[in-house]
């Protein structure tokens, strides 16, 4: 008989996420100075990779010149607006799908076999038949968000707890009250994160939206720099398209923190 | 059978030395009859009689063959000149040795072409411009230029022309045909036949307003130095297929009427074999630019245009045209500023 204890060492750690709230900016810090340090003694050409230094001095410039704010806020209202509209078409979509088998039947197939187009590649298409005015580089976005936004949401519904809803239903609730105190909530935290990645497919897709007939928005700067082969100013829009993520992601995260307080 | 094999052996030892001896050197090119210059010195040998082995290597912009040749991808480039080329040569990087194409007076290379409707409703000359939408390919562009020149020399300002870059020129060509644009910029050849098809109006040339030094050959800055002779070598055999391009295309008769004679006809299956898509022999004749016969640049209208894109903020505040190009390549240049 095993009389004597073995001693147990104690092998539960790791695997849990904790925040390390400096050890990200320290990261960033470091990779800055190295870049800078590598610019400053020469050892990356000025002409392969601006400098830290230099593209911040680009943004400086084009800020205290007008136009840095001038091409945000051309691509924050295509954004903005093409979202909404990409979203609320693809939530309604997406939520009929998950709720009537009948839209789901319809429109699941046609969904499937329409997401996987590269927006991009439509884009002469669209400029057809938008012009090459602002309704063509909304369009392009509305589209490339309102798959994403469909699918996502069709999937939270489905992943709503059946049993949930079937003691709901003992208990003689309406379905309409079903779907709003139900399934909607119990969706929407598979809805938003949809709408985090539809919200970076906006982002991708404003810059090539903006290849087109665009004289303003970060996209175009970003490209217009490239074609002037002014690598400064490339990079501080490079800058600020992935700032503009941060925002976003950061947005998003209030919005789940606020509307999953129930959780 | 060895004594056939000894022969064969010979021929390919004799074929292959000179090959061997022969110093190898590339250029960045565009597919484009204005890229004439290097075919016409490949095809008869000009390279090689240099004791250079050219390789011509096709690019599907002008852009990349500045950054090729900035990186040393390729030893040579030749096309338009653009904002972004300004800017790399700007960084110490390339030289500009001889010219390419320019916009000489007489000789139609590119067109203002309107649409039918615009035209109706009065955009009959470039005085025009101002108020109106134009499709250019990119910010920066030789198009982009053209315009900028036009409202310098009419006293228009360039920001009252909303300029849309579609970065294609089939993507200019549509934007036309759809009436989304007033007016774009395109090579004569196709000019021409838009304006046969009844898609547009030409309502003149830039030769007629903005004569310009619109392209040249250039090298990276290292080669001038570490390869000097090298560079000397494919200069002399360029400017001597410049001479011969002149001497074939630039005939005009009396009334100042083009003409194309013997020499023309002899140089055009040279164009069509590297030109793509292959053009026939009319569509060269309206394509054929404005080359100096002896490869000179216009060396202040250089100066003038790296001061544009400076006061446009499209190149940088201290670039210096001077140390753009490498002018010892020749014995003279045209239009030297003091």
């Amino acid at each position: 008989m095993p009389a004597e204890k073995q001693p147990v060492p104690f092998r539960g750690a790791g695997f849990d996420p904790t925040p390390r709230r400096f050890a990200s900016w320290i990261a960033f810090a470091g990779i800055l100075l190295a870049w800078q340090a590598a610019s400053s003694t020469g050892l990356l050409p000025e002409l392969f990779m601006p400098s830290p230094d230099a593209v911040l001095s680009a943004l400086a410039r084009m800020s205290a010149s007008g136009e840095l704010w001038l091409h945000l806020g051309t691509s924050i209202r295509r954004i903005v607006l093409g979202f909404l509209l990409g979203a609320f078409a693809g939530l309604l979509l997406g939520l009929a799908m998950g709720i009537f088998s009948m839209a789901r039947a319809v429109g699941l197939p046609i969904v499937s076999a329409l997401f996987p187009i590269p927006k991009i590649a439509l884009l002469p298409l669209l400029i057809l038949w938008f012009g090459i005015g602002e309704t063509s580089k909304v369009a392009t976005i509305a589209l490339g968000v309102f798959f994403p936004t469909a699918v996502a949401a069709k999937t939270a519904v489905d992943g709503v707890a059946r049993n949930l809803i079937r003691m709901a239903q003992s208990f003689g609730t309406p379905a309409s009250a079903i779907v709003w105190k139900i399934v909607l909530p119990g969706a929407l935290p598979g809805i938003l994160g949809g709408l985090r990645i539809a919200a970076s497919i906006a982002l991708i897709l404003v810059t090539a939206a903006e290849m087109i007939g665009a004289e303003y928005g970060v996209g175009a700067l970003v490209l217009g720099a490239g074609n002037l082969m002014q690598t400064d100013k490339l990079v501080a829009g490079v800058v600020l398209l992935s700032l503009m993520g941060l925002a976003v992601s950061f947005g998003i995260g209030l919005l789940e923190r606020r509307l999953l307080r129930w959780r | 059978m060895r004594a056939r094999f000894g022969i064969v052996a010979a021929i390919l030892a004799a074929i292959a030395t000179p090959a061997a001896a022969a110093e190898k050197a590339s250029v960045g090119a565009l597919a484009f009859v204005s890229s004439a210059p290097i075919f016409i010195a490949k095809e008869k040998g000009y390279f090689e009689r240099q004791g250079l082995d050219v390789e011509v290597k096709f690019f599907q912009a002008a852009q990349p063959i500045a950054v090729a040749v900035a990186s040393g991808d390729v030893d040579f480039g030749i096309t338009g000149l653009t904002g972004g080329f300004f800017n790399l040569a700007a960084k110490g990087a390339l030289k500009m040795v001889a010219a390419q194409s320019r916009e000489e007076p007489g000789f139609n290379f590119v067109g203002y072409l309107v649409t039918p409707k615009a035209y109706e409703a009065g955009f009959k000359t470039v005085k025009d411009y101002p108020g109106k939408t134009v499709g250019i390919t990119t910010v920066g562009s030789t198009f982009h230029y053209n315009i900028g020149m036009l409202a310098d020399k009419y006293g228009f300002k360039l920001s009252d022309v909303s300029l849309k870059p579609l970065q294609t020129v089939p993507n200019m060509v549509a934007a036309m045909k759809g009436g989304q644009v007033d007016s774009i910029l395109l090579p004569a050849n196709q000019a021409l036949g838009l304006e046969r098809d009844g898609a547009g109006k030409i309502i003149g040339w830039v030769h007629e307003h903005t004569p310009w030094q619109l392209g040249a050959l250039f090298t990276s800055t290292s080669n001038t130095t570490a390869k000097r002779s090298t560079v000397q070598k494919f200069v002399d055999a360029y400017v001597m297929a410049c001479a011969d391009y002149a001497a074939a295309f630039h005939d005009r008769d009396a009334s100042g009427k083009r003409v194309f004679g013997p020499k023309a006809d002899a140089l055009i299956p040279i164009l069509q074999k590297y030109v793509k898509p292959e053009p026939n022999a009319d569509q060269v004749k309206a394509s054929v630019s404005f080359i100096d016969p002896q490869g000179r640049l216009m060396v202040r209208d250089l100066y003038n245009q790296v001061a544009w894109y400076k006061a446009q903020g499209m190149v940088d505040a201290s670039a210096d045209a001077k140390t753009m190009m490498d002018l010892g390549f020749l014995k003279q240049h045209l239009d030297l500023p003091n």
